[in-house]
């Protein structure tokens, strides 16, 4: 199979996976409106329960679910994600791009944290394997994946929010993407707040939201971090097996050269696609930590959105998330050919 | 005559190897402090659930005293200057939460619900996902396909939204919040089972078993699960650890069906307006769930490096 059948036979899934998630949630989030009332947004306090009825029959909401279903493809299509309860009536889509950049850059910087110090702990932990600093990485990776990540959040906010407070050190903002008096002192271009205050040279600016993304980009990193890490020993254990890498020390290279430019390499492929996947997932929200830190990003809102019954934002939402999940696999798939050449399809 | 003592020599050779491997891996277990560390902290969480209520009487542990909430009188640790002491003649070791009640007593009583929803949840997972998984691997085809699309669409899914969702439509009973989780977590075993199965379904002996006329779901049953189980039950132990996580984490975002329910996730939710004025309500709830997340990991993980011959190096 030549590379681009491939590539097109994954998006012709990439189709079928999200016809797949808006069908469960269309269904989860309109079928029970006792629970989820997708005509909230029509209706006020002052109407009559005949004027209720009557937004019900007008937009659609007593026909079987199937038929509403095709209404609100045809409306997607048309480009119209309704409107959000959550929101107050503000168009879906409108909601979404203002809340992403947030999340975006939260991502982007969880990410860099993640690749900064999990990478360089794998790559000691393979070069001093079964020794203490070994043990110590793993025991960092256990302990990664078995922490709450709310509780931690927390714990982050009471040391180095509150508690560095009270002993007097300079501390950093429990929530929050940006101190409230700065709320609008720059144009919002990007919507990011570190690459407006960047653009528009408002470098107190940027300082203020840089302070406001390292606990929770920290937060969530950690949790990766320690994964990363013995992902990256047990590649590097594995290449530094192979014959090339006698062959290159036994032609009397010096050992960093060897690790370095030889080994690394080839051991950062499988880091790579983790690391694809990590930034992946986490563009979907991370709905526990930012809802902790008050991070106005789409998984913040997404709570709020399952508490206010919003089916709408709810939507628009998963879709996004399960897009940016589906397409992430296939890049990171397509990269694998790439970077490694003995992969075929 | 002959024939019966070759059957039970190859029986009692096959049952030495077995004995063998046993203790093979017992010695490598023992050889990995951290494992064994683990081992030990799993056995303790399950005896203590086990008796908690005898250690705790729930009657009085679980008794509202309004006029003892958030306060803290352990004088070793001092949390910050606001912090409330205990009224006089009282002692609480870990201080007391909203409802007044011994911060301590809640966490012991506490840990035999999370585990016990950990341990349903798993065993639901894998008994439905090595079934469906099994099957779809052996017969294959289209059956197959249409099994792999359905778990690439729970795969794409933000999967603590389904559950947040799920929550939110059907109630917030433990029972719903366990069917929500189950929602989310059953692909992955499906996905390795399959993947295990493909892989024993080519090998020798499953021919052997075929070309003798073995019924199909016997060979399954008896002979392809156990050979793939390895994997399965390193996931199970890994994911004991992540679905308390999950659990806990969809009470604390405020799914539990009550605020005074004994459960870690959501004492801890307890402390969420008192971070800076109570903190010890969320820091020792949650470290608990660490503690017992990093025991089952400690030994899921090792257990991978023992159970899989190809990484014992």
């Amino acid at each position: 199979m030549r590379i681009y059948e491939y590539v097109l036979r994954r998006l012709a899934l990439v189709v079928f996976v999200l016809f797949g998630v808006s069908a469960i949630v269309f269904y989860l989030a309109r079928g029970f409106p006792s629970a989820f009332t997708p005509w909230a947004q029509y209706v006020t306090f002052r109407m009559r329960p005949d004027q209720i009825e009557a937004v019900i029959k007008a937009h659609g909401f007593d026909k079987p679910l199937y038929i509403q279903y095709w209404y609100w493809l045809v409306d997607v299509f048309h480009g119209d994600w309704g409107y959000s309860n959550w929101a107050n009536g503000l168009p879906t889509y409108k909601v979404f791009a203002s809340r992403f950049p947030f999340t975006v850059e939260l991502t982007v910087a969880a990410t860099i944290m993640t690749v900064a110090i999990g990478i360089p702990l794998g790559i000691l932990s393979a070069l001093k394997n079964n020794t203490a600093a070994d043990h110590a990485s793993r025991i960092i990776a256990l302990t990664g994946y078995s922490t709450p990540a709310y509780w931690f959040a927390y714990i982050l906010q009471l040391v180095f929010f509150y508690y560095f407070y009270v002993w007097g050190l300079p501390n950093l903002p429990s929530g929050g993407a940006i101190s409230q008096g700065l709320a609008t002192a720059v144009p919002a271009i990007t919507g990011m707040p570190i690459v407006d205050g960047l653009l528009a040279g408002n470098l107190a600016y940027a300082a203020d939201a840089f302070a406001h993304v390292i606990l929770p980009a920290f937060s969530l990193s950690f949790i990766s971090l320690g994964y990363l890490a013995r992902i990256v020993r047990a590649s590097m254990l594995e290449v530094l097996r192979q014959d090339y890498i006698i062959m290159a020390r036994s032609k009397g290279l010096p050992e960093r050269v060897v690790i370095y430019r030889h080994a690394l390499r080839n051991a950062l492929i499988p880091a790579m696609t983790l690391t694809g996947l990590f930034f992946a997932g986490l563009l979907g929200g991370a709905i526990i930590t930012e809802t902790v830190f008050s991070w106005p990003g789409v998984g913040y809102v997404s709570l709020r959105a399952v508490f206010q019954g919003d089916s709408n934002f709810l939507l628009l939402y998963s879709l996004v998330t399960a897009l940016i999940i589906v397409v992430s696999n296939l890049v990171v798939d397509v990269m694998y050919v790439f970077l490694d050449p003995r992969i075929k399809y | 005559m002959g024939e019966i003592i070759a059957q039970t020599d190859t029986r009692q050779s096959e049952t030495r190897a077995r004995i063998a491997e046993i203790k093979y891996a017992l010695y490598l277990m023992r050889q990995n402090p951290l494992v064994l560390g683990g081992l030990i902290l799993v056995i303790f969480f399950i005896v203590l659930s086990a008796v908690a209520t005898v250690i705790v009487s729930p009657d009085e542990a679980l008794k509202l005293e309004f006029g003892q909430s958030y306060c803290w009188n352990n004088s070793i640790i001092s949390w910050t200057p606001l912090e409330a002491a205990c009224p006089a003649g009282t002692n609480y070791l870990l201080g007391t939460d909203g409802f007044g009640r011994d911060l301590f007593r809640m966490i012991i009583l506490s840990i035999p619900l999370d585990l016990a929803i950990a341990f349903v949840i798993v065993l639901t997972t894998t008994a439905f996902g090595v079934a469906l998984g099994a099957v779809a691997g052996w017969i294959g085809g289209k059956f197959d396909e249409a099994i792999l699309r359905i778990t690439d669409i729970f795969f794409a899914f933000p999967g603590l939204v389904l559950a947040l969702v799920f929550a939110a439509l059907f109630g917030r009973t433990i029972q719903t919040l366990t069917l929500a989780v189950l929602l989310v977590w059953w692909p992955t075993y499906v996905r390795l089972t399959r993947g295990q199965v493909l892989v024993e379904k080519e090998r020798t002996y499953v021919e052997a078993l075929k070309s003798i006329g073995v019924n199909p779901a016997r060979i399954v049953l008896f002979h392809i699960i156990p050979n793939a189980i390895y994997p399965i039950i390193v996931q199970m132990t890994l994911d004991i650890g992540g679905v308390i996580l999950t659990f806990s984490a969809l009470m604390f975002l405020g799914f539990s069906p009550s605020p005074a329910l004994p459960e870690l996730g959501n004492l801890a939710a307890d402390g969420i307006g008192h971070v800076f004025t109570a903190p010890w309500l969320i820091v020792f709830p949650g470290l608990t769930i660490l503690v017992i997340a990093l025991a089952f990991n400690l030994v899921g993980d090792g257990l991978r490096d023992i159970l899989d011959p190809r990484l014992r190096r």
